[in-house]
This record gives structure tokens, sequence and C-alpha cells, in this order.
């Protein structure tokens, strides 16, 4: 089983998850396997995903913490660097990773991306296409596309 | 002369060669002809030695090859001079125009070698050479016909005055003339003695060849370009100059009665041609296992190979009134030798006495020049080089525990001046110049230091040099342990008042020259010496070495034993008229311990490494022993060395001491003890009996010292295995401080940002100072065996090794910097046991054992130091101590200066105090701890001298009770095998076995332990 032999690491940063959340964020681990979990992350302040709630998935895979989370945007969302997989373009949660990264900086570090669109490093060519060319529409897009899929789920 | 030589033959040659020729060199050159006439003849021709010159009647000269005639040109020098002399008038005459700067050296017969045929050249017709032009060459000799580059470089050819080519001298003397006549040093002009009528191919033509010297060459001190180029990357000098006076038959007039060249007349160690000194080195070096059994050298220990002094026949000197104390009568005869060895003979006697690397030579022109040739640097002067360029100063080498320091003390006020008035240093400059820059071209991987000495003595920089060095006092480098006595012993010794003192220690010390010259006697430590050296800047040296030292005295001398290490290199580029090295034990490890100390001394030529390692490291290590002969005798004139055991004129002990008994104790492992002991040593055995079977011993030493060294701390205690205990080395969170800055100093400038803040830097080490817990970023659990990395993140060994992809480095987790597994520290923390020791404590078998000697002790009050080499298991012996009321106190390397001379005061004092907690590496020297009268030493030490050292510190003068030295050793285990080696080891020291079986010694001392 999975769970069995879960390391102390997940544990324990799974308790602080749970007894200390940072602001605007939630993860909880699924209850059949520890090391997959369902986070809620609300779109920052100021930010075209204000007022959307956001749910993410995220899998510890075998290595962990020596290899990244898996982490996916489940909910739908316009932004340069979120494909309409859900795909994640961070560097850290790939070369850039560091095993002194923790689940709680990893999600601090999406809602930072939600506040911060990158479209020079795009995933999504279209979305940063349209963000380069025209921000104010392109802002208003997102904001059309919380108000569409990540209001109140 | 086997074959008989008959007469029809001697008389058939005679008709052909003509009556100049002695019956007997005919008869010899048959008799190498094996009676062939046509051969004999062709000998008699060949052989262009002046004895078969056809203008003389020489009887009795002996027939040599053509090969080896200059050598015999030598041998027949008298002669010979006689032959320059009548030369000399026409030649100098002719050249009177031009010769101002031209001094005529004089002249040799050389056979030169006909390289075309058909040509003629008569006798007394004029040869002009032609050297080979270096391919880059701009200017040609003037006067020389440099008309093409010769196709071989090295080939010297001469023409006739028709620039026909006519042939090419020998190699010997081109090899020589080449580097001298391309830098305009040499010229050279020459003449047919005698040719055959119509050359052909290789035949002979004997030449007369005279040599001119350019003055600039003695008045400039211009050395480099007298280094043939060819032998740079070889370690066997070549010195041209010198070679060409010996194939001109010029032989020095003077010579220093015992030169350094009568040890290695001959380099091949068959034929040697062996002085009396050593007669017995004639059996073949090669075999070096034959030199086991008849080597009187194996025999010997470190007193037989540097010997000690007799010392009955020293005179004494009373001490000077300022001090304070009595000197004992084998001190006094210290302070007379030292004063003997300061001022010299007497200068008179220095001055005109030849220095031993110099000879004169007198050349052959008229204006009766004398000229001298150091015959190891290949310099030449013509000012006479005496022994008052050697440095003054010696070794004092005596026995630990007589009294080094008083005796050095006395000196600092019997004989005091201020650096640079004796007078003598623009010669020394410039000797120590030429030495030097021969070093450079020679052994390149040692190139470091020669640079740095250049520019301290270089002499374009010598008038310069004088006037700002200040003129200094005394200066006392010693371990940073005995700074504290040092003072202590000289302001109780010295009347107050007579001798000013300073102690140049610590961050703020003044890097102001003139206020450090002002003192008379200035302490520092060996660290602060060597950082305020810098090898790339010579002139930004302040400091210590921007001042001219009346003396210089290295106190433990053999902590600059390695000769490549800073602090060896600092040492020696110190400015000093008087240098002393005082050390009990000269050489630690092996010979190469001298070279350092002979490098300080400026010993020459033993200074240079060339001559070292070609004269005495080689010899020795290839089981010549006149190497070891030779180092004999280089420290028999400049070493004092007594024992304990030495006696005086009616033969009684210089020193009388209370006795000391030396006891081992073995204990008996408990049971669980044993398998403990028994598990671990199978698992290290497995990996050990893996590199036996790769054949990768040695490749692998480290790992194997390090399963050695979990065996031993489990002999003292089976907690020590499980704790990680590698801290000590930078558990002095100061330094830890240091390098971390330093490591921010290093970085370069785009990472200049990632550099860490000193503000961070202070709060990590406080946070570790503190004791704070603290977690792992990676495993988010308290620290298990934390590393710090150079940018102060603190981590767990394992958590941070296994986020590397491959083992040796990696970026840090937490800032990203690069970083590779050396640069990590291991974190100090609170407790490196993994168990709770207080808990679960259990004595070992040795513990009871000084538990048990301690109780014994308790009531009689004295006092006692227990060593260990771990201050791990001096961390363990505190919960015993603590148990059973055993009052003590810790000396170990955390201790700043301070500190650590509280605590050897409070031990000394404190009547209630039973025990000094030590650890072996920091109380191996100095320290008078002659309170105590009894020593425990927990574990063996690889090295039985630093053992010894360290016990020493109790057995000394000012020791009145009787002393107990006890040693612990553990039965059964690689402890009690450790004995044995440390006997093998004593033998390595004292130079019993060659390179090889050292390396093969190695291999056999570890399986020993594996067994």
């Amino acid at each position: 089983m999975a769970n069995s032999n879960l390391p102390r690491r997940i544990i324990k940063e799974t308790q602080r998850l749970l007894s200390e959340p940072a602001p605007g964020i939630s993860a909880s681990p699924s209850e059949d396997n520890m090391r997959y979990f369902n986070v809620m992350i609300l779109g920052p302040t100021q930010s075209p995903y204000e007022g959307g709630v956001f749910k993410l998935e995220l899998f510890l895979p075998e290595e962990y913490p020596m290899a990244a989370p898996k982490v996916r945007f489940l909910t739908k969302i316009y932004h340069p660097n979120i494909d309409k997989l859900g795909r994640i373009c961070l560097d850290i949660l790939k070369d850039k990773w560091s095993p002194a990264l923790q689940i709680r900086t990893v999600l601090l570090s999406i809602q930072a991306l939600l506040s911060a669109p990158n479209p020079d490093d795009p995933l999504s060519e279209n979305i940063a296409k349209h963000w380069k060319s025209n921000e104010a529409e392109a802002v208003e897009t997102a904001k059309e596309w919380t108000r569409l899929y990540a209001s109140g789920a | 002369m086997g074959s008989k030589v008959t007469d029809p033959n001697l008389s058939t040659v005679r008709s052909i060669v003509g009556s100049e020729f002695s019956d007997m060199d005919i008869i010899r050159a048959l008799h190498m002809a094996k009676n062939d006439v046509t051969a004999a003849i062709n000998i008699i021709f060949d052989t262009n030695t002046p004895k078969f010159k056809p203008t003389r009647i020489i009887s009795k000269q002996q027939v040599s090859s053509p090969k080896s005639s200059p050598r015999a040109v030598t041998t027949s020098s008298k002669k010979n001079n006689a032959d320059v002399e009548n030369k000399k008038c026409s030649v100098a005459t002719e050249l009177d125009s031009e010769s101002v700067d031209w001094w005529f050296v004089g002249s040799g017969d050389v056979a030169g070698l006909s390289t075309c045929k058909g040509r003629s050249i008569k006798s007394g017709d004029k040869v002009i050479f032609k050297f080979p032009t270096k391919k880059v060459s701009v200017s040609p000799s003037p006067g020389k016909g440099f008309g093409r580059a010769a196709s071989c470089s090295e080939i010297v050819r001469f023409s006739n005055e028709q620039d026909w080519e006519i042939g090419r001298i020998p190699n010997e003397w081109a090899r020589c003339l080449l580097p001298l006549v391309r830098d305009n040093k040499v010229r050279v002009e020459g003449k047919c003695e005698f040719a055959p009528n119509v050359l052909g191919i290789m035949d002979n033509i004997n030449l007369s060849i005279s040599v001119f010297i350019n003055r600039s060459m003695f008045v400039k001190h211009h050395h480099v370009s007298l280094k043939d180029a060819t032998s740079s990357t070889d370690e066997s000098v070549f010195h041209p100059l010198p070679a060409l006076f010996r194939l001109l038959g010029l032989s020095p007039f003077k010579k220093a009665e015992l030169t350094p060249g009568d040890f290695f007349s001959n380099k091949r160690p068959f034929s040697q041609t062996v002085t009396s000194l050593h007669a017995k080195s004639e059996r073949p070096s090669q075999n070096g296992h034959e030199n086991e059994n008849e080597d009187p050298v194996s025999e010997f220990d470190l007193d037989n190979i540097v010997g000690v002094a007799s010392s009955s026949e020293l005179e004494e000197m009373d001490p000077p009134e300022n001090l304070l104390c009595e000197l004992r009568p084998y001190q006094k005869q210290a302070l007379h030798w030292m004063i003997q060895m300061e001022k010299g003979q007497s200068r008179d006697e220095a001055t005109t006495t030849l220095h031993p690397c110099w000879e004169a030579y007198r050349l052959a022109d008229k204006r009766e020049l004398v000229v001298y040739l150091n015959a190891f640097s290949g310099e030449a002067t013509t000012e006479f080089p005496s022994t008052l360029e050697m440095a003054r100063g010696g070794i004092l080498a005596d026995a630990m525990g007589l009294g080094k320091t008083v005796m050095t003390i006395s000196l600092l006020i019997a004989h005091s001046g201020r650096g640079g008035s004796l007078g003598s240093q623009p010669a020394t400059q410039s000797f120590i110049e030429g030495g030097e820059v021969g070093d450079t071209g020679t052994v390149p991987k040692f190139s470091n230091i020669p640079k740095k000495a250049t520019k301290f003595t270089g002499f374009d920089k010598l008038t310069k040099q004088n006037t700002s060095l200040s003129s200094g006092g005394n200066l006392i480098i010693c371990p940073m342990t005995l700074l504290g006595q040092w003072k202590a012993e000289i302001e109780t010794h010295v009347h107050p008042g007579s001798l000013s003192l300073y102690v140049h220690y610590g961050q703020s010390r003044p890097k102001d020259a003139k206020s450090l010259a002002q003192c008379d006697v200035v302490i520092t430590t060996y660290g602060t010496m060597a950082s305020e050296f810098s090898s790339e800047n010579a002139e930004n040296n302040g400091g210590l070495f921007s001042i001219r030292w009346f003396r210089v005295v290295l106190d433990e001398a053999h902590t600059i034993k390695s000769s490549k290490s800073q602090v060896s290199m600092a040492a020696s580029a110190l400015i000093a008229d008087n240098r002393w090295c005082l050390t009990g034990t000269p050489i630690q490890n092996n010979l190469e311990d001298v070279y350092s100390l002979l490098r300080f001394l400026r010993i020459e030529p033993w200074g240079h490494w060339a001559w070292w390692n070609k004269l005495i490291q080689k010899p020795f290590e290839g089981g010549d022993e006149r190497g070891l002969k030779l180092v004999q005798s280089i420290l028999k004139p400049i070493m004092l060395r007594r024992t304990k055991h030495s006696t005086d004129r009616e033969g009684k002990p210089i020193l009388v001491l209370p006795p000391a008994d030396m006891q081992i104790i073995y204990c008996d492992p408990t049971e669980a003890e044993k398998d403990f002991y028994e598990a671990l040593f199978k698992r290290s055995k497995v990996k050990f009996d893996k590199f036996v079977e790769q054949g990768r011993i040695l490749h692998n030493y480290a790992s194997i010292l390090e399963l050695l060294l979990r065996l031993r701390q489990c002999c003292d205690h089976p907690f020590l295995v499980m704790s990680r205990g590698d801290t000590q080395e930078f558990s002095d969170l100061s330094k830890l401080a240091k390098r971390f800055l330093r490591g921010t100093g290093n970085a370069s400038e785009g990472e200049v940002k990632d550099a860490v803040s000193r503000a961070y830097v202070e709060e990590v080490v406080e946070e570790l100072r503190n004791g704070e817990k603290g977690e792992c970023p990676i495993c988010l659990e308290a620290f298990e065996d934390a590393v710090l990395t150079p940018c102060a993140h603190r981590l767990c060994r394992e958590c941070l090794l296994a986020s590397w992809r491959n083992s040796s480095s990696g970026l840090c987790p937490v800032c990203r910097k690069t970083i590779s597994k050396q640069d990590l520290i291991t974190a100090p923390t609170e407790s490196r046991f993994q168990v709770d020791i207080e808990k679960n404590w259990v004595e070992s078998c040795k513990i009871t054992g000084l538990l048990n000697e301690l109780e014994n002790l308790r009531s009689s009050g004295s006092k006692s130091i227990v060593f260990s080499q771990w201050t791990a298991f001096l961390d363990l012996l505190q919960i015993p101590f603590t148990r059973n009321k055993i009052s003590f106190v810790r000396l170990d390397g955390t201790l700043n200066l301070q500190q650590r001379e509280k605590v050897i005061k409070q031990f000394s004092e404190d009547s209630d105090i039973q025990v000094l907690l030590m650890s072996l590496k920091a109380g191996g020297v100095g320290i008078n701890l002659t309170a105590a009268s009894n020593a425990f030493v927990m574990d063996p030490w690889w090295n039985p001298a630093v053992e010894e050292q360290a016990v020493m510190r109790i057995h000394r003068i000012g020791q009145t009770k009787k002393v107990a030295i006890k040693r612990f050793i553990v039965k059964g285990t690689v402890e009690q095998r450790m004995e044995a080696v440390q006997a093998r080891k004593q033998r390595m020291i004292s130079g019993a076995l060659t390179d090889q079986e050292v390396r093969s010694a190695r291999i056999e001392e570890l399986k020993m332990l594996f067994t």
C-alpha cells in the first residue's frame, strides 16, 4: 500500500498544511492515497482571477522530495503559462526543483504565478500572443473565464 | 698490456709517424690496435691529446681515446699550464685593442672532426667557429660568422678563413660553449694545430682553442643566461661555465677544505670514486635488499641520524646578568655554542675562509685575474665569496624538557643587535639570488618560492631593499599554544626593562613595520606569519616581512617540515641575520623534514631543492647511505642535540629528573564490547579484503584509514562509533564563521550577489552557538549529522547528498549555489552521540581501568593528565568523572589562547582539580604541565613521536615528583597490532627503509592491522 510506508516528511508536511494552512490555499490528501492532494487556490486579489476558486490536483511521486510534485489545474483558466490541459509552466516544477521546497511553497508559487503572468515564457502560445498584443483584452478574457469556470464551484 | 707488441711493427710505425713519438706511445697504440700497424698509425694521428702532438716530445704520456682527451688535459694540467703561458703572450698581444672587456681564460686542445672531403687546412691556420643561432635569434654574436642556421641546433662547426666548412667540434665542448657564446659571455678563437694533408670525412683535426670571457659576466650578477636552456626540464643541473673550465683544464687553485662536491664526485653508482669517508659505500646501491643485512643505518633511530653532541667538549658561558635564573652547565654550553654560531669563529677568519660552494680559478690572462665559480649555481664572480655569506645560526635540537626556551632567552640578552648591522648583506643577497634563479630554471614545480625569494633579494632591488627594510630585533615564531608561555618565560627570566616585548597576534595587530621593528623581541605564531605572507605579491608583504630581523627563532621548528606548505615558504622568506630552529624532533617523518629547516637556515646549497634532491633525497631513497652521511655531515656543525641521557665531563647525566615509569595497561574487553568490536571488525575486513583483491590498497588509503579509525575508536568506547565524531576540526565556531566569510571573498564577480552576507553568517553561527535545534529543510526533522554548506545552510548530510545527482557535488537545495562535497563542514552539535549516553551509560573496559587508576591516586593528591585523540572520547569521559566526583578541567582545540592559559593555570594552581582532559593534538607541544605527575594515554597514535611529545609535557625541568605514564591498550584488537606498527614506524622514521620498501611496508602494515 502506498500509505503504509509514507515518508515522515510527507506526513509532516500534510500535518502542517492542515494545521496552519497558507492564506488562500487549501490542500488535503485523498483518503485512499496520501500522496494525492486535492488543492484549491483562491485567485489573488487585483488579478484577473480575483474571486475565482481554482481546483488543482497535486501528486507526490515516489521519489519525492528528491523529485518535484506533479501539479495540474483542474479548473479551466485563461493564463499564458497554463495550457488547456491545466499543465503549468513553472521552473520549480521542472529543472529548478529543490528538495528544500515543499507542497506549501509550490502552491504559493502557483498563486504568485496567477498574480504575475509571464507571456515571455508561455505554455499556451495563443494566450501568450493575445496577452502580448492586447493585454487589456486578454485580461478581460481571463476575467471572463474566471467568472465562467471558477466561480463558486 | 696483455699481448706482446712485436718490434718489427714498432719500427714500421716509427718510420711513418716519425721520431716525435716515444716508443711507449707507439707500443700503446699498437696494443690498442691489436697489433694492426695501419690502425695503430691511425690511432696515433687520430688521437689529439697534447701528448701526441708531433711538435713535442713527451714520454710516459698515456694514450687516451679521443673522447676522454679533455680529462686527460686536466690530469696533466701542470704541463698544460706552461703551454698556456706560452700562448697567452702571443694571443693576448693580438687582442689588446679590444680586450678591455675580454679576459683570456686559457686555451685548450680540441679534437675536431672533419665534415668535409678533399679540402685542406694547415697547421697554424686560423679557424672560424660557427655557432648555430636559436631559431628566433636576432642578434648574432659580433665577429663570428653567423651566416646560415645550422641544421642541428647543438652542433658547433668551424671553417677556414675562406669560410669553407672544415669540421665540427665535439659535443661536450659545444654544449658548454654554445650557451655562453650565444649570450656573448664568452668568445672563442681557434687555430689548427694539426690536420691530415687532405681531409676525409671524420678525420681528426687538432685545434687549439682560446677562450675569452666577458667581464659583464662578473659585474652584472646576471646569471640566468648561464644556464643551459636545454636542461630546464631536467633535474640534473648543467652549468656551462664550470664545465668549460674543466674542459680547458683549469683547476681551482683554492677550494674550501670540505666542499659539498666531495660527496658526489661521480654520478655513476658503480664506479664511484670513493672518498675515504665513504669507503663503505662501494657496494652497488641497486641491490636494495642487500642493504638490510649490513647497513648500519637500519638500527639508527633519530639520535643516530642526527647525532648527539658529546657535550662535554663544549665550553660553558656564563649567562648575562639580566637573566634572572640559574643556568645548568649544559645550558651554559648551549649559550656559548649559539653565540659562537652567530658570531662565527671570528669574523676575520670567516672573511678569509672560502665559502664551500665556491672555487677559485686563476685565469691565464696576464692581468692575473682570479675568478670564483660556484659549482652549484654556475655563478661566477670576481669578489671573494667568504663564509660570512652563510647564514648565522643553527638548530638547537636538545631533547624535550632540557629547557630550550631558557637557553634561547639567555641568547636573546647575551647577544643582541639590530638586523642589518652585520654589513654583509650585499654579498649574501647576490649569493642567494644566484641560487634561487637556478632553482627556477631547473625545478619548475618549485617555482613559487624562488620567484618570491628573488624578488626579495634580487640584485637590482638590492639598494632599494636595504633602505626600505626596517632593522628589527628578535622575532620568535611559535605555535599558538606556546605564545603565552614564551611571554611568561621572558617576563619571569629577564630583568624587567632590559627587553621590550611585543606579542604580534590577533586581528588588531599592527601591520606597521616600524612599531614591530622597535621592539627587542616580537613573538608571533606560525599562523600569523603565514597569513602575512603572500606568495604572489612580495612587495606588498608588510609586517613581519618588511623587517630585516637581527634574529629569527622558530620554536617547534618541525612545524615547517612540509616544504611546500605556506608556513614553510613564509618562514624561508623572512629576512634575518641570524636564524635558529628549536626542535626536539628535527626529523619527524622523513628525511625531507630536514630540507625545510636547511632552507630556512640558508645552509647553501641545500636550501635548493635540486641539490637536496639530487645529492641527498634520491640517494637516500635509493638506499645509498651517502645521502644519510651527507646529511649528518651537514647537520653536525650546525646542530646541537643533547638528550636526557647525555652526560657531562664527569660522566654524570646533564639533567637529573625524577624517574619516569612507563607502563602499558592491557585491558580485557567485556563480552558485549568484544561482540561489538568483532562485528565492526568483520564488516571492515570485508571492505578491506575487497581492496586487497583489487590491488588498490594505496588508492583507497583514506577509506582504509577511516575503517581503522572506527575500529580504534571502538576500542575506546563503542559509543564513539555510534557517533560521527568528525566535528573536531571545525568545532571552533569562530573558525567556522571565518571560513564562510573567506568563501565569500573567493566568489567570482558573477556570484557576488549570491554571496552570504556577514549578518547571515553571524546569525547561523549564533544559532549553532546557542545550540538551537532547527530542522533540516529536506527531511523536516531535527538535524541528524548536520553539515553546513559554504553558503551557510544547514542540512542533514544524508539528505543533502541524496539530493545530488552525483556524489561529489551538486546544488545547495536552499539557494542553488553549486557546492562540492569537500566544501561541506560538519556542523557542531550539542551532542554528537546518537544514543542518549547519559541514560544508557556503560563503562568501557578502558574507562573502568582509568577510573581505577584515578581512584588510587585520589588520596595522594597527585594530578593527572588524560590524553585522547578524540574529543568525543573526552566528552564521554566527562560523564563518569562527574558521577564519581573526579574534578577535572579540559583543554582541546576549541579553546582560544586566553581560555587555554586559564585552564592551564587553573589546573596547575587549584589543588582540588585532579585531572586535565586533553586532546593529544592540542597538548602536543610546548606546554609545561609539571604540576601533573601522571599521564594516561588512552589511545595509541600512529606516530609514537607525537605521543611522546605530549607525555613529555610533564617529564621535564621543574618536575619534582616521580612520573608515571600509563598507556591503555585493549587486548586482541587493532590497538595491539598498532604497537607493532609503531615499532616499524620508528624504523621508517630512522630512514632504514627505502622508498619502495616504505610503499610495500605501508601495505604490509595495513594487512597487519586487519589480521
